[in-house]
């Protein structure tokens, strides 16, 4: 049998020709998918390839932390608030152990003071590494991964060396660090500083890490694939962001240059000299380069924080059963993906009233009905992606 | 004012000005600034903090409940002279600089309901979701007040001081073991 082309018309031509009635779809996405990076579920409006709404639905994670806290004292929920956001888990232990030293009046010494911003400054490498090298690998680039991922595991390695966690370290104590790992009582002395040639190998590793920025930006940075796919993509402007109550990167990338490290010194950010990357379209490609830039503005600080750290004690003295005096006080601190904050209310118990997280996540994801719509569906995954959310903090 | 420090810092002076600037009263404890303010003038002081005072960044809001009835966790230190009430948090900050303060607005039990800042904020909207969820306070103004953590016919309200951590009726937590007293650490 043979078809008469002639009778068919080109595809093209029907486009043209006839004004298509398309229908609104409803497309579900998630609530496991990949792009998602834990639990989300998205409700998306299609017309055709244009996204006309989108509703995500979060919850399928929220584990109640802030119930939690008000059963639970001060040292057990150090153990929890880094299972928030799992992929920066000191980052988040650092503002709750402030708030709590501030209600106490106990203060860390310098040494263990300088060391919490070591580590927040690792797991700043570490968090923005997952997203540098799963977020080409979201868009299609399988390398960057492979490249990126075994420079984290290095860092990781060096985290697990002084805490002895890789993921969820649980290393502060209230009044400075646990002591590392190991030694019984007559090696107690030796066994309470940080290990032997910690610091050095850290000053190699840090290194390395700037040698694989430079990696990445001749890989990724500059590949025009990553750049089509991009630039101009899912735009944020700087006021939007600020509305939304967007922070850490997402907020500099629409080119407000606010880092709390510059403003908030419960660190010594202060003693540090490092420069707050800035982009200026707010789209899908400036929130990849500034994480890139600010993996090498944290190494940097890494490095200087070596040849600062003074020696002494790693805690000072600290009653075993904790009662905090009534007070309430908000701590913020610039996590990885932007500000993480504890308001805690104390009642003079040895719980607290109310804690209310400040997860970064929960106000970066509640942009996303906003920059989706209008959006193509294939950008979907590129515009979510870019964020950087982890969905343990947005459930908290 | 408990356990205020002697000597006053900037967190005062600006905390003060900031009061009386916007209408309110302040406190100031461990450099957090509070600000209480009538229910009725809650969003017009946002609204002025905002354009006024230069607190752009919306940061948070929550809420408290200030309760006798505690089911789970240490009730407040004087509980025969609480005055029973939920309060309404916002946090706002600067973009520019430290400034940075929370407004809060006493919001009565037996009328849970105060003026959405939707308007001012558009991430508010999911902030105020989450304390509708979990305090059962409703905002006015609010275009879509749908549970956002909790899952469809939940009833309740998980974060009432009255609400039971059911896990905790059913088996006490071994845990608290941990937090007997100890004897006092050697230095």
């Amino acid at each position: 049998m043979t078809t008469d082309y002639g009778a068919l018309m080109h595809r093209s031509e029907v486009a043209v020709s006839v004004e298509l009635q398309t229908q609104d779809m409803t497309l579900n996405i998630g609530p496991q998918h990949p792009s998602t990076h834990g639990v989300l579920r998205l409700v998306a409006n299609v017309d055709g390839e244009r996204i006309s709404g989108v509703e995500p639905v979060i919850g399928y994670m929220h584990r109640g932390y802030e119930k939690l806290a008000e059963v639970r004292t001060y040292a057990q929920m150090t153990a929890l608030v880094n299972r928030i956001d799992w992929v920066s888990g000191f980052a988040s232990e650092v503002p709750f152990i402030i708030a709590v030293e501030k209600l106490t009046g106990i203060e860390a010494p310098e040494r263990a003071q300088w060391i919490r911003l070591i580590l927040t400054e690792m797991f700043r490498i570490s968090s923005h590494i997952v997203f540098t090298s799963s977020y080409p690998l979201e868009l299609g680039a399988t390398t960057p991964l492979f490249h990126a991922l075994r420079e984290r595991e290095r860092v990781l390695e060096l985290i697990e060396g002084m805490t002895g966690g890789r993921f969820h370290p649980n290393f502060n104590r209230v009044g400075g660090i646990k002591p590392a790992a190991g030694g019984g009582k007559t090696q107690k002395q030796v066994s309470m500083d940080i290990p032997a040639g910690w610091l050095e190998e850290t000053k190699a590793v840090m290194e390395r890490v700037l040698g694989a920025t430079d990696d990445s930006d001749t890989l990724v940075t500059g590949n025009e694939l990553i750049k089509a796919r991009t630039v101009g993509v899912g735009c944020i402007p700087g006021d939007k962001a600020i509305e939304y109550g967007l922070s850490g990167p997402n907020l500099r990338a629409s080119g407000v240059p606010f880092d709390l490290r510059k403003h908030e010194f419960h660190l010594p950010y202060d003693q540090v000299d490092f420069d707050v990357i800035a982009g200026q379209n707010g789209d899908c490609y400036d929130r990849y380069w500034v994480r890139l830039q600010e993996i090498r503005e944290a190494a940097k600080i890494v490095l200087q924080a070596i040849d600062k750290i003074p020696p002494g004690p790693l805690r000072s003295k600290a009653p075993r059963v904790l009662k905090v005096p009534k007070g309430q006080v908000y701590v913020r601190g610039e996590n990885p993906k932007g500000e993480f904050g504890y308001f805690v209310i104390s009642e003079g118990g040895q719980k607290p009233y109310r804690l209310k997280i400040r997860s970064t996540s929960f106000s970066n994801l509640s942009i996303l009905p906003w920059v989706l719509k209008g959006a193509l569906v294939p950008d979907l995954v590129a515009i979510m992606g870019s964020l950087d959310f982890v969905l343990g903090d947005v459930d908290r | 004012m408990n356990d205020q420090p002697e000597a006053t810092s900037v967190f005062d002076t600006y905390g003060a000005a900031l009061a009386d600037r916007l209408g309110g009263t302040a406190i100031v404890e461990h450099d957090t600034i509070r600000i209480y303010v009538e229910r009725d003038a809650w969003v017009e002081t946002v609204r002025r903090a905002r354009d006024e005072e230069g607190l752009t960044f919306f940061s948070w809001l929550a809420g408290i409940d200030w309760s006798k009835d505690v089911a789970v966790g240490d009730a407040v230190e004087e509980p025969d002279g609480l005055n029973e009430r939920f309060e309404v948090m916002c946090r706002l900050s600067s973009i520019e600089n430290a400034d940075a303060a929370q407004f809060i607005a006493v919001v009565p039990k037996d009328d849970p309901v105060i003026d959405s800042i939707t308007a001012l904020f558009g991430g508010a909207e999911w902030h105020e979701r989450e304390t509708h969820d979990m305090f059962g306070i409703d905002f006015a103004g609010n275009p879509n007040l749908s549970p956002i953590y909790l899952p469809e016919g939940f009833i309740g309200h998980p974060l009432l001081k009255s609400y039971p951590l059911l896990a905790r009726e059913v088996k006490p937590w071994p845990g608290d073991v941990d937090v007997e007293d100890m004897p006092e650490e050697e230095a």
